[in-house]
């Protein structure tokens, strides 16, 4: 099992649309990804789960990745998130 | 005449016959099924989820093909919405422990998520509640049957028709864009709203949040939408009609006018100089207010990096921020520290409401009591200076003890950066903001210790009138033609020009037209305002002749009050 702590860092935070890529990324594998903000667990391939995280920027969310292809998938979400999932701010 | 008030979301005014799409809100019925039955109900749930998918796709396929990316995105995130187990799966279960029908076990589960929604803290995420409004409504109309007149069918038929709906998906209003449609007016949504910020985007006249727009319009009658006031209206008579018609022309030729003065310099008819700047409040402003082309950015509000979080921002941030801004101008850029506290407050409520902010703890007052939060601003900015032309500004200093306090610090500072090998502009300008009437009167004093003054008008005819702007009770005395207003600015420009140093105006004064020849006639030169209004200011200037303004201003500082002022200002722009 791998895990980290990651920073929300594009401008408007985890919305329908970030989470839409979220869920696109953790959908590419098979491994589970579970994101937690203080406490509160979402599964990372539930939109709703991820939307009611309630993730502005700057919230430090815990991840969790665990399964067959974990370090593949626990670099992808890694880095859309670092990448502010594509959005300019 | 039926006038309807909302939020104003895209610009400009469209007057055309109504369409107005039916649907609207579903009155979502309860009744329990038998056992017997459940299973045909659950069936029954999960045609209405593959329709809601059908339909979703149907749009996509039909977004053309320049419209913003956005628009497709919004759809796929639809489509994993309706794939949820919390939308999926868990009515499905609703249906079969409480024995209920499919509509009401949907709207269980939905309630409890838009509960969820209304319950956050950022206002932004909030907002998103209506996504998942729009993918729920969906799914209950398909399961009673109820047809949407879905946009996709009937959109041949809307051109030039203003649209009426209970509610636009960011989707539709893009369809309704490409079909030529002249504006659009909704029950639902705020000016944040996915769909209110592509009305924005799209430049389509739009009022959101009407209440009650499609029980009170009906099909085919003329309508005005002004979505600059936020307004719609029915059952005006032919004169009012033709007054908005002609008001239309008017802002439409008035805009492509102003529109050929963004690369005329800034020049009077007696060839004066005058260098207009930007008001931002966020790095990507620059974006916008560089359609104007500014010569520079009078005032950068820097409080905006640190409000809507628990913590401050790091000196990386803000740095990072800064270099952003500093970059992308050739002119220079002021960055005002920190003015945080009275009407804008840090996240988290640090402190306890003091009785009156406006007086308290904030600006620079807060930042020299506070080092830990004032000095990797002072590094960020300091460390920005070696990347672009940048200026620094102190706000409501009131003293010069205080102002020596914010010199020591950043003399500090800039030790500290040299001793590290960080490079800076050793003459980095640093001004301070004269919003303080104390400050104004003794301007003299500030002028000698400082690169350059900046009027706040704002604060400084709120403090100087003792009025709360935000006090409706008292507001009606805010008067920028008081005379001790006038007195205090000329004070501060003569001051400014005495030694020899720029003096800029950066308050809502410097952006008002209504001002601009009484300013120059004071011999302000420098005026930073919100970018909207720097076209309509140089308009301005390039019908002033400065010799008849001084004239004009000379005998404003004479006038007993705002009502001789205000006729002399009028007379002053007929000039």
């Amino acid at each position: 099992m791998l895990q980290q702590t990651v920073t929300i860092k594009n401008k408007l935070g985890l919305h329908a649309r970030a989470a839409a890529k979220l869920v696109n990324t953790a959908n590419r594998f098979e491994s589970s990804v579970v994101l937690n903000n203080k406490g509160k667990g979402a599964d990372a391939k539930s939109i709703m789960g991820i939307m009611m995280l309630a993730a502005s920027q700057g919230t430090e969310l815990k991840l969790f990745v665990e399964g067959n292809d974990e370090s593949e998938a626990f670099a992808s979400v890694i880095s859309l998130i670092d990448n502010r999932f594509g959005e300019e701010e | 005449m039926l006038v309807l008030h909302g939020a104003g979301v895209g610009k400009g005014i469209a007057i055309g016959k109504a369409f107005v799409l039916s649907g609207g809100t579903v009155t979502v019925p309860e009744y329990s099924i038998p056992e017997s039955g459940q299973k045909q109900e659950v069936e029954r749930f999960r045609n209405a989820l593959d329709e809601a998918r059908g339909q979703l796709e149907d749009i996509a396929a039909n977004i053309p093909k320049d419209a913003p990316t956005e628009s497709a995105s919004f759809i796929e995130a639809y489509l994993l919405m309706l794939k949820d187990p919390l939308i999926a799966d868990q009515p499905i279960d609703t249906i079969r422990t409480r024995k209920v029908n499919a509509e009401w076990a949907l709207q269980i589960h939905s309630a409890g998520l838009i509960k969820a929604f209304d319950a956050m803290e950022d206002e932004y995420l909030r907002s998103k509640r209506t996504d998942v409004e729009h993918i729920v409504n969906r799914i209950q109309s398909n399961l009673l049957n109820i047809r949407h007149e879905t946009l996709g069918h009937i959109t041949s038929h809307m051109e030039g028709k203003v649209v009426i709906a209970h509610d636009l998906s960011p989707a539709d209003a893009v369809l309704l864009k490409n079909h030529s449609v002249a504006a659009f007016a909704i029950d639902l949504g705020g000016p944040i709203s996915h769909t209110a910020i592509l009305a924005r985007s799209l430049n389509i006249p739009a009022v959101v949040g009407l209440h009650g727009a499609t029980r009170y319009i009906a099909h085919k009658e003329t309508v005005v939408v002004d979505g600059k006031r936020g307004v719609l209206m029915a059952g005006t008579d032919k004169l009012t009609l033709e007054a908005f018609e002609e008001r239309r022309r008017y802002v439409e030729a008035k805009q492509l006018e102003l529109q050929a003065l963004v690369h005329k310099p800034a020049v009077t008819k007696d060839g004066v100089a005058v260098t207009l700047q930007a008001n931002i409040e966020l790095p990507e402003d620059i974006g916008s207010a560089a359609k104007v082309n500014p010569q520079g950015v009078g005032l950068y509000r820097t409080e905006y990096l640190f409000m809507n979080r628990p913590q401050p921002p790091r000196e990386t941030e803000q740095y990072t921020a800064y270099c952003r801004v500093a970059k992308r101008m050739k002119n220079p850029v002021t960055i005002r520290t920190l003015d945080l506290g009275a009407d804008k407050q840090v996240d988290g409520g640090r402190r306890e409401g003091p009785t009156n902010p406006a007086l308290g703890l904030r600006a620079v007052r807060l930042c020299l009591k506070e080092p830990a939060l004032f000095t990797p601003q002072l590094r960020a900015i300091f460390r920005a200076s070696a990347q672009g032309p940048v200026k620094m500004m102190i706000p409501m200093v009131s003293n010069l003890d205080e102002l020596s306090q914010v010199m020591d610090l950043i003399e500090e500072v800039k030790s500290e950066l040299r001793r590290e090998g960080k490079q800076f502009n050793e003459n980095l300008p640093i001004g301070g903001m004269i919003e303080v009437p104390a400050a104004a009167v003794c301007a003299d004093l500030f002028a000698s210790r400082l690169d350059f003054l900046s009027i706040g008008t704002n604060d400084l005819i709120q403090y100087t009138l003792a009025i709360d702007r935000v006090d409706d009770e008292v507001n009606y005395l805010y008067d920028p033609l008081h005379p001790s207003i006038l007195r205090l600015v000329k004070t501060t420009i003569d001051a400014g020009k005495h030694a020899k140093i720029p003096v800029t105006m950066c308050g809502e004064m410097a952006g008002d037209p209504r001002f601009t020849k009484l300013l120059l006639g004071f011999g302000l030169r420098i005026f930073s305002m919100d970018p909207a209004a720097l076209l309509e200011v140089k308009k301005k200037i390039l019908d002033t002749n400065v010799g008849i303004a001084e004239k004009f201003a000379a005998k404003a500082l004479d006038c007993k009050g705002s009502q001789e002022l205000r006729d002399l200002v009028t007379a002053l722009d007929q000039t």
